[in-house]
């Protein structure tokens, strides 16, 4: 072999018939001579069988003869690169072409081969046909191709150094399929009415036959404006027809269609139509355009007369929040600082009482002297006119440490100190000389209840707040008047007390309407639907004259009232319209221990408070001890039979408990300040 | 008021279904029987024919689904030799491969054909429906797919069956078609073969074969009720 090359050495011409790829080959150098030598010797042979050693010889020869051209020219030269298969692609899923793209060719002239192998086979094919489908492709026409059958397809570069396998791919035609553009795409302008609208139709790729139901397409169309950039795409189904509206009054569009298959690739897009739509008036345009104008319009309109009734607007839409309003109140005075001027407008005539005339404001005392009498009555004589007094309203509860309320019990303890008499309780004289006012319609009555029946003496003064009628010298628990315009409330007595105190001396005290209303005392008492109320007494200057009062109450302890006993009636007047009953004293009983002791209180105890807020009065029994006179449930029972004539006809429903003391007393009303019935 | 609504609703439903009933009834008139009364009574047999190739695309597409999702999971080893040792338990049904192939043969063996098939992958389908679900690593999704898929072959032969019986009862086709003949046949031969086969060629194996009664279903179609959608 050594001695075959370095003959080969001298051989300057080369000569081969034998293999053509070499005769193209481009050599390139090999650094290492024995490589080379090596590289010739691998190039494969296409048949050695029968070839003579002389024909072998004449082979490695020219080989060696090149690698010495090589050598002399100085290029470099290297087995092909690898080629890749580019795609396989199926027009019509009967037939199918392969592309490859050669890798580099190594500076030799390189071959390239394709060879494929069908499913489950082992037997290797090479490509029929080269070059229907042109440079580097491999077509398969219908004879060869199978459908639903994997074709394992390889690709391989030869060249005179070497050969080189492409990878292999495996495909399999039904998933190949690209289609070619529908053809025959046809554009017509037709009318709807007034509107134009574009009709698009076209035809299925001559290949494709789908008429057969070989291959089933699916088309999509595009159009746009000659001047645009964007298309606008209609996937159009298995139809091959197309209409497009609102188009643009004599534009010019493009159109496109492409189609693809089930399981395939889209196919290009064919190539454009134009068509240009005729001149038409756009109805709904217009009408948009007027309703924009339109409502412009209106909306300036609008704008205008709010403006111009700005003002009315506001004071409708938010109007102005009245600020507080004191009649008689400058504002002015106040900002400037004058606050004494500000204020001096509000004082009105009666307040603030400038003439402490407190004796006024009292409630005028009786202190009756009552034997065995639990309790006392006093009889308010005297009207308050203090209109600007105001009470509050309050709802049953009179326990509630109210002024009256504690004025009361400033009574007791008064009372309890000076138990010096023993007052008759049983009588109940007292005469109330109330009197309302017509307009009242809800003023209390405090059914003075002495809880002490030893309690009773001269001290003991109960009032009998029927009205509020002012008893200079007394102790100022306050009677309230009805007034015309409030409602009223009485206040509340837990205890009475009375005290049968000198009379006569009171009597001056009593205020310029007793004398004249003593003969005629009225009880009017009204019962509002609602729950009686506790006349509170708010002023203090009432407070004050209580305390003034009570000391003076104590002078007059020392006076002996006789016990009386008196059973008077009350009789019912009228009941007027507020519901309130007048009542009118019936003298009894003739005789007057008491020449001066006018005022007998005669009460009538009400014996319950109906459903309908009537009234039954029973003649008062006996009084309780620690009664507390505001809460209804102790008022004493009594037969409803020897109820004078004022019992109220109206059945009770809820009679009051019975007392532990039944005397008959007398009929006397009694103003309590009861709740409705809650127990 | 109240009293008044009711009677006339009513009134106003009789009108309008009398309307709709005489619409439809001249619409039933006018779309089975066109012009062309040769063709009139072929229209319930391409509805139904539209029916079953809807169905069999549903299939295939869901098959293609399952198999893409496979793809991802198990790539198929680059090894050839393991590829080309896959071999479809079909296989043995000599399915043609070609538009002419499919266009020569007798309609009655088309329909033999896509029935052999849709029999074939029953139980295959069914096993491999078990197998996905007691793997953990598969999603639901797939577990769905995978039954859905085994619910589709069973009607979809059904399907078939019930356009074969109304080709025979038109005329249209002989009465050789059978559905009990082939496929015990085919069950035993078969039977083990499937079992041997990964999930992956399985898959592979029912893509393609779905794809092909899909086909066959059209093609047939187009042969015997060309004026319907052809």
């Amino acid at each position: 072999m050594n001695e075959k090359i370095s003959r080969m050495h001298f051989f300057f011409v080369v000569k081969h018939h034998r293999s053509k790829d070499l005769s193209r080959a481009q050599i390139s150098n090999f650094p290492h001579p024995h490589l080379s030598l090596f590289v010739f010797f691998s190039v494969p042979q296409p048949s050695l069988c029968g070839a003579t050693m002389r024909k072998a010889e004449g082979g490695i020869l020219l080989r060696l003869l090149l690698l010495f051209m090589l050598h002399a020219t100085g290029t470099s030269y290297s087995p092909p690169g690898k080629p890749t298969l580019t795609r396989c692609r199926s027009p019509e899923k009967e037939t199918f072409t392969c592309w490859w793209e050669p890798g580099s060719d190594g500076g030799l002239p390189t071959k390239y081969a394709l060879y494929y192998r069908k499913e489950n086979s082992d037997k290797v094919f090479e490509c029929p046909d080269y070059r229907t489908a042109g440079e580097n492709s491999c077509f398969f026409n219908k004879n060869d191709t199978s459908v639903w059958v994997n074709y394992n397809i390889t690709v391989v570069a030869t060249n005179a150094l070497g050969r080189t396998f492409s990878d292999p791919v495996d495909i399999d035609v039904v998933y190949i399929v690209k289609p070619n553009p529908p053809e025959n795409l046809a554009l017509t302008v037709l009318w709807d009415q007034t509107w134009p609208y574009l009709h698009v139709s076209w035809e299925s790729p001559q290949k494709a036959d789908t008429r057969s139901g070989w291959i089933t397409l699916i088309y999509e169309l595009r159009i746009k404006l000659e001047d645009e950039d964007e298309w606008e795409e209609h996937p159009a189904g298995q139809q091959k027809t197309f209409n497009i509206f609102s188009l643009c009054s004599g534009g010019k569009y493009l159109v496109q269609v492409r189609c693809k298959p089930d399981h395939g690739f889209w196919s290009e897009w064919s190539s454009s139509q134009y068509v240009k739509v005729p001149e038409y008036f756009n109805r709904e345009k217009s009408m948009w355009v007027l309703a924009v104008i339109f409502s412009a319009f209106a909306l300036f309109i609008i704008t205008w007369l709010i403006h111009m009734n700005c003002h009315n607007l506001k004071q409708c839409i938010l109007p102005s929040v009245p600020g507080p309003k004191i009649k008689g109140f400058d504002e002015q005075l106040l900002k400037d600082g004058k606050s004494m001027d500000a204020f001096s407008s509000l004082v009105g005539a009666n307040f603030p009482p400038t003439t402490t005339n407190y004796e006024d404001l009292l409630v005028e005392y009786l202190e009756v002297f009552v034997p065995e009498e639990r309790e006392l009555m006093l009889e308010e004589t005297k009207e308050l006119h203090n209109d600007s007094l105001k009470f509050e309203n309050s709802t049953s509860d009179c326990d509630s440490g109210r002024g009256s309320c504690d004025s009361h019990t400033l009574l007791i303890d008064k009372s309890e100190e000076e138990k010096g008499q023993q007052p008759d309780q049983q009588s109940s004289e007292i005469k109330m000389d109330g009197k309302g006012q017509d307009e009242e319609d809800k003023y209390l009555t405090c059914s003075p209840e002495n809880v002490d029946s030893h309690q009773l003496s001269s001290e003991k003064v109960k009032t009998w707040p029927s009205s509020f009628s002012p008893l200079p010298e007394y102790s100022p628990i306050p009677l309230q008047q009805p007034n015309s315009h409030e409602t009223s409330k009485q206040p509340c007595l837990s205890d009475s007390l009375f005290a049968a105190g000198p009379l006569p001396s009171h009597f001056p005290h009593l205020g310029h309407n007793t004398k004249d209303e003593i003969g005629s005392s009225y009880w009017q008492f009204g019962i509002s639907n609602k729950q009686l109320h506790l006349l509170h007494q708010q002023m203090e200057a009432h407070q004050q004259l209580q305390a003034h009062k009570n000391a003076s109450v104590s002078n007059i302890g020392h006076l002996q009232l006789p016990s009386v006993r008196f059973t008077e009636y009350v009789e019912v007047q009228r009941v007027s319209d507020q519901n309130m009953v007048i009542l009118h004293p019936v003298p009894s009983h003739p005789e007057t221990s008491y020449p001066d002791w006018h005022q007998t209180e005669e009460y009538s105890k009400v014996k319950c408070v109906d459903n309908d807020n009537g009234l039954l009065l029973l003649q008062r029994e006996g009084v309780e001890e620690g009664m507390d006179m505001c809460s209804y449930e102790e008022l004493p029972e009594s037969d409803p039979s020897k109820t004078t004539n004022t019992t109220f006809t109206s059945p009770c429903s809820q009679p009051a408990p019975s007392v532990q003391d039944e005397r008959v007393v007398g009929g006397y009303v009694e103003t309590s300040v009861f709740t409705l019935p809650t127990y | 008021m109240m009293a008044h609504i009711r009677p006339v609703s009513a009134v106003w439903v009789g009108i309008i279904c009398l309307v709709f009933s005489s619409r439809l009834s001249t619409m039933k008139a006018a779309s089975i029987c066109p012009n062309d009364q040769t063709g009139c009574h072929l229209l319930p047999l391409a509805n139904l024919f539209d029916r079953v190739i809807q169905h069999s695309a549903r299939m295939h597409g869901i098959s293609d689904d399952l198999h893409s999702e496979f793809e991802l999971y198990f790539l198929p080893s680059k090894n050839q030799i393991g590829r080309v040792s896959r071999n479809c338990h079909t296989s043995t049904i000599l399915t043609p491969n070609g538009k002419e192939n499919a266009q020569r043969i007798a309609r009655e063996e088309l329909a033999e054909i896509i029935l052999k098939l849709l029999v074939a992958w029953r139980d295959p389908l069914w096993h491999f429906h078990q197998s996905m679900s007691q793997h953990d690593e598969f999603t639901n999704f797939s577990s769905n797919k995978s039954l859905e898929m085994s619910d589709m072959v069973h009607e979809l032969r059904k399907g078939v069956l019930k356009v074969v019986e109304k080709m025979q009862m038109l005329g249209i086709i002989s009465n050789s078609v059978g559905d009990t003949g082939s496929p015990e046949a085919l069950l035993t031969s078969d039977s083990a073969e499937w079992r041997f086969m990964k999930d992956y060629d399985l898959l592979y194996c029912f893509r393609r074969d779905s794809n092909k009664i899909q086909n066959y279903l059209k093609i047939l179609k187009c042969r015997i009720v060309p004026k319907h959608g052809c």
